[in-house]
């Protein structure tokens, strides 16, 4: 069953074709991968995504809404938390504050006037969000201020703000990107513990290593195209991607 | 125990030691030639410096139009004690609801932009209100000359002079402080520093920015609104300046010589500032305006944390000087950090 729709997007940047006609279907608690070469409309459609761009037309939606024209909070309100390309966190925070916003978001919706709450008020919030830092392997460092993570652990840390949220949907936008080969490797398992909860994930992703040992569906862009969609391992075999994408070498 | 002792202590102890502080002001205030009335205007000026640190220090949006809340308040506690009523109460609600709904309106145009915009769009504003009292409305402000000819406020029949002014304005500060950090240490106020850090993530994790935005620039303002209907109070006359940008400036000044972000420096700047020009420039003359320049430059360049981050260094380093034992420890962590 799918639990995000894109039915017929296309976007246009003046002459330039972003996004041609895309249909795609994420079912319900998958992992589904996309891949696509440099300029193939992933981020635009990552941004159509999160009601950062509108398409020109097309329909998008979310558990049977559509999320044309919804802020990106909305959004987010409604079950979709991002991940960004650079590690999206509070650098002057410590971590426990920046994932206690996030907790706080799924407690009181997108505005409260909770100015006069204290400390304890935040018990059972504060919590929660020691446990998302358990999860990703951050409790030590939770008093530090996040600007001094490393990369690796920005990501976590982003990963722990993200599923505070708690999200029906995971979107990903290239989480390895910038990673050493251990770092990536570790976000792979960390990606894949996170996997076994029910949270469907969609992961727009540079790194073959990452797709292939994640992917339960793939789909590949092509100049703002889908030109495969399927398993990974029957998508590999499509002449037309070894040609598009892999430029004729086979994986 | 000790988790409620420790919380009891950063939640009390800096509200009741600021309270002695500012009780026992104007007792200790003459022995460093301060002089009546002076320690007033010092603690109306810390209302208005402490309500632009939730902006500036938490939000991260630095005004430059705050006079317009300081004036527009002050103008219409003015005009409530000239036609209506000489009681302060009525007109302090009025003012502060004039001021909040002005903020609103102001807010709303000016927090769509950041930085340097927006200081220049607040700025816009203040003046046009600036050069708007001075001349379509100059027949309820009184042009040039500012509103005179004011009955002097009372409180419950009581007339507002002297130590009754300054022990009002005392607990308004008390109360305005304590309000301060109860609102910087919410919910609220950890979306306010969110915000400042990164509004793009924020806004990501479903929180709905300008809303709170507004708030926050809401909250400022009536602090600022506050200081400028109990500037009337204290001296029955609305002077033009209150509107003028330079009103607007020496909150800035005060704000970031004191310490950004502090709550307690920018009060501390604001106590400074004023001492400086009244105390201080009677002993160093004319030139008391270049000597303050010279303080705020060096004051920014070396110690960007104001005047409060100065006094923690200087705590931690008379503490390593005292403990020799801990001081490679300390700066071990630091290295490591």
């Amino acid at each position: 069953m799918a639990i995000l729709d894109i039915s017929d997007v296309s976007v246009h940047f003046g002459g330039v074709q972003a996004l041609q006609n895309v249909n795609l279907a994420v079912d319900q608690g998958s992992i589904h991968c996309i891949i696509g070469p440099n300029g193939a409309g992933k981020s635009t459609l990552v941004n159509v995504l999160t009601g950062r761009i509108r398409p020109d037309s097309g329909q998008v939606t979310f558990d049977g809404d559509s999320l044309l024209g919804v802020k990106p909070h909305d959004i987010n309100q409604r079950g979709i938390a991002r991940v960004f390309q650079t590690p999206a966190i509070f650098p002057e925070l410590n971590l426990i504050d920046n994932v206690t916003i996030a907790s706080l978001a799924k407690r009181d919706g997108r505005f409260a006037l909770n100015a006069w709450q204290t400390r304890e008020d935040m018990g059972p919030v504060i919590e929660k969000a020691e446990e998302r830092l358990l999860d990703v392997g951050l409790q030590d460092k939770r008093h530090d201020e996040a600007r001094h993570l490393s990369r690796g652990d920005k990501r976590r840390l982003e990963l722990a703000i993200c599923l505070a949220s708690e999200p029906r949907l995971l979107l990903l936008d290239e989480p390895t990107a910038g990673m050493s080969r251990h770092e990536t490797q570790s976000t792979i398992d960390l990606l894949r513990q996170i996997a076994q909860s029910r949270v469907t994930k969609v992961v727009i992703e540079h790194d073959m290593h990452l797709v292939f040992a994640l992917a339960e569906k793939l789909t590949v862009l092509h100049q703002g195209a889908v030109i495969a969609n399927g398993r990974p391992e029957d998508v590999r075999e499509q002449e037309n991607v070894i040609e598009a994408y892999l430029g004729g070498a086979h994986l | 125990m000790t988790n409620s002792s420790v919380s009891w202590r950063s939640d009390w102890l800096p509200v009741i030691v600021f309270a002695v502080l500012v009780l026992t002001f104007p007792y200790w205030f003459k022995l460093i030639g301060g002089y009546e009335g002076l320690d007033t205007k010092i603690v109306i000026w810390a209302i208005f410096a402490l309500g632009f640190d939730i902006l500036l220090g938490f939000t991260g949006y630095l005004s430059f139009g705050h006079a317009a809340f300081f004036g527009v308040s002050a103008y219409t506690t003015g005009l409530m004690l000239l036609h209506a009523t000489p009681n302060v109460i009525p007109a302090m609600l009025v003012s502060l609801v004039v001021t909040a709904l002005l903020a609103l309106a102001i807010g709303f145009m000016t927090l769509r932009r950041t930085g340097i915009y927006f200081s220049i769009l607040t700025l816009a504003f203040a003046e046009m209100l600036y050069r708007a009292a001075l001349s379509i409305f100059s027949t309820f402000t009184g042009g040039d000359n500012g509103l005179t000819g004011l009955p002097t406020p009372t409180l419950f029949g009581a007339p507002m002079q002297g130590a009754t002014v300054y022990y009002l304005c005392a607990a308004i500060a008390i109360i305005a402080f304590y309000a301060a950090r109860r609102i910087t240490k919410s919910p609220f106020g950890l979306m306010l520093r969110a915000l400042k850090s990164n509004q793009e993530r924020l806004q990501y994790t479903g929180i709905n920015v300008s809303g709170y935005k507004l708030c926050g620039f809401m909250i400022s303002a009536m602090y600022a609104g506050i200081a400028g209907s109990l500037m009337v109070i204290y001296e029955p006359y609305v002077a033009t300046e209150f509107l003028h940008w330079s009103t607007s400036g020496d909150v800035v000044i005060m704000s970031v010589i004191g310490g950004v972000g502090t709550l307690f420096g920018p009060m501390f700047g604001a106590g400074f500032m004023l001492y400086f020009e009244n105390v201080v420039s009677a002993e160093i003359g004319a030139q008391w305006l270049l000597v303050l320049g010279l303080i705020f430059v060096l004051v920014v360049v070396f110690l960007p944390g104001g005047f409060v981050d100065g006094g923690r260094r200087l705590v931690r380093t008379v503490r390593r000087r005292l403990t020799p034992g801990e001081t490679d420890a300390r700066t071990e962590s630091d290295r490591v950090g």
